[in-house]
């Protein structure tokens, strides 16, 4: 929509600048642009004059504290008049939005506008690019409106005080997107090293066995205890192998309940085959052998 | 026997009901005479099905409401003649008939003074108009010169295009729009309001009965007036405001009218653009229907136990899918989003942990079928799956399904001996009891090893 009104624009300006024999443009002349600081004296800041029915080419900075004048005298054809319709459009080149302030128009066409930055939305204050400041000049009849680019307006502002902005309307639409950012997985250090210190475990063993034998541990005892009570000491080994493989079922695939009565049973024979093995070894000791 | 002609009486409304929403239409106009500068307007509505119910808003039987259920499914008000409409057509009256999911299409005329009650509706809405309610638009550069070459309040339009490049276009077209003594509103900033037809940049709005007294302050021009607006409440009910009921008439249907400037004389887009506000205003266009929504477990084989589960496990593979058909004219047919747009899901628990867009996976004779794969979030609670798809001119889709995400329970971490950082205290254990089982063998079958010496001592 935006695209077509330019373009009708476009052709407007284009048929507005070759004025037909049957019909009056309108049209101004004697226009000029102003911007006086307040505070500042007189005949400081910026007078330009607009050349009749086109456009200045340098932007006019307009500050905080500024007044922007304009003034122009309309003209139907030739002469001065009154226009119902003396606009100053500003446009923001880059969203296309538009405000239009009327000129106070007298009767002989002379027309002014003053503007100060309170007057312009909040939007305009924050723009990059300088707005497009157009002319519109139409009335009843007729007479062909004016509506012609006279000057770009470049808002600055006061570094020392910040800018203000719009709050963003809410429209509905879509949303940015949201990905989980899921904790990060538990970490475990490096094989090798795991394995370094399982070897160190497993080291132990060897050097227990080893330290063992050289305090002097062996198993002389052994044809004797077998020989004297051979099967309780065969099943309180047997029992004590079993319970830790129970554990061992465990800590794999059985659940509680399944070794609770596995390890009754087990730790039941162990008990009294225990009992029995260490009568033995009890005989051996009073027999002054241990 | 009844119930075969019940069946058909069903299908016989089905047939002739083209909207998704019912067909009865009150129209209100005041003055009977009238009726006729919109016979074209009133035959294409029948055409469609429309049961048209003409009333006055002076009538004493006039009613939205018959006990306490809206009466008729649609409204269509035409600008009163008098200072206003009766207690029937009261602003309160008739925000309750669009509570109740009424449609209205609220027509203004620049030719008289909009009464204060249609003032105050319209606020409710956050619609404004001028404050001397008899505002026209006035535009210089874009007038009809073969009817208002010396007052240049018919405006020639362009029809209007996408609103933003995410919606749908529902009023575009080729052809131009005439739209003689519109009544200008602004709009008030809210999500539940678009424009469908703005002013052209160098309107501006005007009392014809004042003169425009120079540098007066001029509340809003150019695109910042509305010519015609949409406003769709959260129940999705639509209230349509046309600022110019002329352009209606027939005689601006079939129209010639010329743009200055430009040498050609063309017909008015009038009647179409008429059938497409209608159309989208009764709810025949942009009605969007939930079908079925699933969701599951990411896997192949899945058995009707699997659908919808009402619990989930932190770090699933989840998916889900939402069928959505749209409404169109007489059928439903598959819905697609607009070019720009996205179909989104939320897995929420309080705010969104996961927004993703919901992609087409499969098409129906009448419904799309959206959906998405995704993980749910490493934090157990109790989830929402949500599709929460309001856009303009498309009616809302709000959809919220509830389930618990847990934990992992005590079985389904990896085993200890998977971790290779485990390994040590794994073989200390065992060491243990390796350790445990050698000591007690040594124990029960070792010599004393000092035995001789003691015997000697």
């Amino acid at each position: 929509m935006q695209l077509w009104h330019s373009v009708l624009q476009l052709s407007l300006l284009a048929s507005a600048a070759i004025p037909t024999a049957a019909a009056a443009a309108w049209g101004f002349t004697d226009a000029t642009v102003s911007v006086s600081t307040k505070g500042a004296g007189v005949g400081s800041g910026l007078k330009e004059s607009i050349p009749d029915n086109k456009a200045l080419s340098a932007p006019v900075a307009f500050g905080p504290a500024d007044t922007l004048k304009v003034s122009l005298t309309a003209q139907e054809g030739r002469s001065g008049k009154r226009a119902h319709q003396v606009f100053l459009l500003l446009q923001d080149p880059e969203t296309g939005l538009d405000i239009s302030y009327p000129f106070n128009v007298k009767d002989n066409g002379k027309s002014r506008l003053d503007l100060t930055q309170k007057d312009l939305p909040i939007r305009f204050l924050s723009v990059s690019e300088p707005l497009d400041a157009r002319l519109l000049i139409g009335s009843f009849g007729d007479s062909v409106a004016y509506d012609g680019a006279a000057f770009q307006l470049a808002v600055t502002h006061n570094p020392d005080e910040p800018v203000p902005t719009a709050e963003a309307s809410s429209r509905y639409g879509k949303l940015p997107e949201i990905h989980h950012i899921f904790k990060a997985d538990a970490q475990s250090p490096p094989v090798v090293i795991s394995l370094v210190f399982v070897a160190l475990v497993l080291a132990a063993l060897p050097v227990l066995g080893g330290l063992w034998l050289f305090l002097g541990a062996n198993v002389n005892h052994l044809p004797a205890a077998l020989k004297s009570a051979p099967v309780p000491h065969a099943v309180f080994l047997g029992s004590l192998l079993s319970i830790e493989g129970i554990f061992f079922l465990y800590y794999t695939s059985w659940n509680l309940f399944q070794i609770l009565p596995a390890v009754a049973v087990a730790s039941t024979v162990a008990f009294i085959s225990g009992s029995r093995a260490l009568g033995e070894v009890q005989g051996r000791r009073l027999a002054g052998l241990r | 026997m009844r119930w075969c002609l019940s069946v058909f009486l069903f299908c016989l409304a089905v047939v002739n009901a083209l909207s998704s929403s019912g067909n009865r239409l009150l129209v209100v106009l005041e003055d009977g005479s009238e009726k006729d500068l919109y016979s074209t307007f009133w035959s294409d509505l029948e055409a469609r099905g429309y049961d048209l119910i003409f009333e006055s808003p002076k009538s004493d039987k006039l009613s939205l409401f018959d006990l306490g259920e809206k009466a008729y499914d649609h409204l269509l008000i035409l600008p009163p003649r008098s200072k206003g409409f009766g207690p029937a057509l009261s602003p309160k009256n008739i925000v309750d008939f669009i509570n109740q999911d009424g449609n209205v299409l609220l027509a203004l005329s620049g030719k008289s003074t909009t009464p204060s009650a249609i003032s105050s509706l319209l606020l409710e809405l956050d619609l404004h108009l001028s404050t001397d309610r008899s505002s026209v638009v006035l535009d210089h550069f874009n007038y009809d010169t073969l009817s208002a070459s010396e007052k240049h309040d018919v405006l020639l339009l362009q029809r209007p295009g996408q609103l933003r490049p995410d919606t749908k276009d529902f009023f575009g077209g080729e052809g131009v729009l005439a739209l003689p003594r519109t009544a200008p509103h602004t709009l008030g900033d809210t999500a539940l309001l678009a424009p469908i037809l703005r002013a052209p940049v160098t309107a501006y709005s005007y009392n014809p009965k004042e003169d425009l007294s120079a540098g007066e302050e001029v509340s809003a021009t150019g695109s910042q007036l509305a010519l015609v607006s949409a406003m769709q409440s959260r129940s999705s009910s639509r209230f349509t405001l046309l600022g110019s009921a002329e352009s209606f008439q027939d005689k601006w249907f079939s129209a010639t009218v010329k743009a200055p400037g430009s040498g050609k004389e063309t017909g008015t887009a009038n009647q179409e653009f008429a059938k497409q506000l209608t159309a989208w205003t009764f709810k025949e266009t942009g009605v969007l229907k939930v079908g079925k929504i699933e969701h599951h477990l990411a896997q192949d084989d899945l058995s009707l136990e699997d659908l919808n589960p009402t619990i989930y496990r932190i770090k699933n593979e989840t998916v889900f899918s939402i069928e959505i058909s749209e409404y169109s004219d007489d059928k439903y047919v598959p819905f697609e989003v607009p070019a720009n747009d996205a179909l989104q899901l939320e897995f929420s628990m309080l705010s969104p942990f996961q927004r993703l867009q919901l992609q087409p996976s499969a098409r129906t004779e009448n419904s799309t079928i959206y959906s998405t794969q995704f993980t749910v979030p490493d934090q157990h609670g109790i989830f929402s799956f949500r599709v929460n798809y309001k856009r303009p001119f498309l009616t809302n889709i709000e959809e919220k399904h509830e389930v618990t995400v847990r934990h992992f329970a005590h079985d389904e971490y990896p085993r200890s001996w998977k971790i290779s950082g485990g390994w040590v205290w794994i073989a200390g254990l065992w060491s243990v009891i390796g350790g445990f089982l050698a000591f007690v063998f040594v124990w029960l079958y070792s010599e004393p090893a000092s035995g001789k010496t003691k015997k000697t001592q």
